[in-house]
């Protein structure tokens, strides 16, 4: 990348993170990340709950023991995953903003490249969502601490899952950039299909048919599974690969969208 | 040169096409008063040569060069429609967006520089969304002035503004002009666009019907001579008789007629009639009356 193109990026970047910084949105689902699992622990695992809890290790609140791509329980669907669901509709809302408001017009008219819009959109999406993972796993703790679970796990599988989920926030981030630059005159269709590949149900529905399968970490879904309690450096790399070749793919159809369709 | 060049320009959108083949050209320097009725493809055009939706067909140069240029590009600014400001930021923040997207080396003085020149020195702290439609107007003015641009794009920026407003707007355009900047601004508020502009285009049906400067349109807007009698009925009657073209104005209170040679023969013809002018005045149609003029004769009416 040129000195000028870094430059002009590095503008972009600015005025998205000031925008994330200085705007409600953020901060909104970062509380949202926090609060999901301290729900969840809360309402079923307090004493004289009448419902069973859903966990008895907090580690389970962040991800799966093993890699299941089938879900058998409820508590298997519920860890840290969630985040991306959220964070979906969270980059739905900060991309349609640009829209809404008209500051694409300002933007294309002068000086942007699309390319860089697309990028500046990823990086800070994903700051924001790997920040939503950091406050989902203070949630989680402080709740786990609160009820009183128990906090025995393989450290180093821990860390190796929860860098795994980080780096996945990438892979997501430009899925949903993605749907929100073709959807882009469609806010709601945005939103939907950001839960919709965000639940990952496809994947879920591919596993229900073919089994458990190490061909499924291909796909973000997949790889965000993989990132669980068992997991080793060979997972991370595996997140880490996900998320970039997928982040490439998508960034490079969205700019290609942008560059060959009418802007606003 | 010119600051504007449009050729054979087309724009479909599925089976229906918004331009068809327009031609256009903007000197620079000009205020250019871009005219026609809703859905004639002014937005359309503006939108294109501000490089946000791609034509069809035809050639767009702006100072010579292709439209596409980057150095071209980065010499426009633009309102289109509405600011594209965020509601929950402050007016300074919104312009510092703005200043940093287009990497100014001097954000803050820059900023400053295009507040006061919209006379909005004392509102760079208000939130966007707490300003009034004129301010908002006006910021969208501010950000499109950022960076000093050659040419502006203005689309219906005088919309839904008081008289205040407008009067701001104008002085805050001509002051623009004066500076070497071209300005393209649409507008159905004619009267107003008559104040200011030095050039015109009209467009109809996605084509440009008729291109002029503002000294070509004071001599196509004919003179006339407007009366009052106590009785405007009976005084147009045996007016009519004498002259081809007497019309009422649209306020039913002066009698205008188009083909006196002078008002002392149209006083003197309606005296010997036995017929007291009350009040008298010759004037000229303006752009309003032009425009409605040109579009009644090309629907054939």
């Amino acid at each position: 990348m040129g000195n000028k193109s870094f430059q002009r990026l590095k503008g972009m970047l600015a005025v998205d993170f000031y925008r994330l910084l200085h705007t409600p949105l953020w901060y909104i689902f970062l509380a949202i990340a926090a609060i999901i699992p301290a729900m969840i622990i809360g309402t079923t695992g307090m004493e004289g709950s009448q419902t069973a809890p859903l966990f008895t290790n907090v580690w389970e609140a962040i991800a799966v023991a093993n890699p299941l791509y089938v879900i058998e329980t409820i508590g298997q669907y519920a860890n840290m995953n969630m985040v991306f669901i959220f964070g979906g509709i969270m980059v739905s809302i900060f991309i349609g903003h640009d829209y809404k408001s008209g500051y694409v017009k300002q933007l294309f008219t002068t000086h942007a490249k699309k390319q860089d819009y697309v990028m500046s959109k990823t990086i800070t999406c994903a700051f924001a969502m790997a920040t939503m993972c950091l406050t989902y796993l203070l949630g989680t703790v402080l709740a786990g601490l609160l009820v009183g679970l128990s906090f025995s796990v393989n450290f180093g599988s821990l860390v190796c899952a929860l860098l795994g989920k980080l780096l996945m926030s990438f892979g997501w981030a430009s899925l949903y950039v993605l749907i929100n630059i073709i959807f882009r005159k469609h806010f709601w269709i945005s939103i939907m299909l950001s839960f919709f590949f965000g639940t990952g149900i496809l994947i879920i529905g591919v596993a229900g048919l073919v089994g458990n399968s190490a061909v499924l970490n291909l796909f973000l879904y997949g790889s965000s599974v993989y990132a669980c309690l068992s997991s080793n450096l060979l997972s991370v790399v595996v997140c880490g690969l996900c998320s970039a070749v997928w982040t490439v793919i998508y960034n490079l159809v969205g700019t290609y969208i942008l560059n060959k369709s009418d802007v606003y | 040169m010119n600051a504007i060049e449009i050729s054979n320009l087309t724009k479909n959108y599925g089976e229906k096409q918004a331009l068809a083949g327009l031609q256009m050209t903007v000197p620079v320097g000009a205020i250019y008063g871009f005219i026609g009725e809703n859905g004639c493809g002014k937005s359309t055009t503006e939108k294109i040569i501000c490089g946000l939706i791609h034509p069809t067909s035809g050639s767009i140069k702006l100072f010579g060069k292709d439209y596409t240029d980057a150095a071209v590009r980065s010499s426009i600014g633009v309102l289109i429609e509405s600011p594209g400001c965020f509601p929950a930021l402050t007016v300074w923040n919104n312009l510092m967006i703005q200043a940093t997207n287009l990497s100014l080396p001097n954000k803050a003085d820059a900023v400053r520089e295009v507040l006061t020149l919209v006379r909005m020195e004392g509102a760079a702290g208000n939130k966007y969304k707490n300003c009034s439609l004129g301010m908002k107007q006006r910021v969208g003015i501010a950000m499109a002035l950022l960076g000093q641009p050659k040419l502006l794009v203005l689309d219906e920026p005088i919309n839904g503004l008081d008289a205040d407003g407008m009067r701001i707007m104008r002085e805050i355009l001509v002051d623009v002009a004066r500076k070497g900047t071209t300005v393209l601004i649409s507008s159905h508020i004619l009267g107003e666009l008559e104040k200011v502009a030095t050039h015109y285009g009209i467009m109809r049906h996605g084509k440009m019907v008729v291109e002029m400067t503002a000294d070509e349109l004071e001599r196509s807007c004919p003179t006339f001579v407007a009366l009052q009698t106590k009785d405007l009925a009976t005084t147009k009657t045996v007016l009519e008789k004498q002259y081809k073209q007497v019309l009422t104005d649209e306020q039913q209170e002066f009698l205008r007629v188009y083909d006196a040679e002078s008002a002392e023969s149209v006083v003197k013809y309606l005296y010997a009639q036995g017929i007291i002018v009350t009040a008298l005045k010759t004037d000229k149609i303006g752009l309003e009356e032009y425009y409605i003029n040109l579009m009644a004769r090309k629907e054939g009416k």
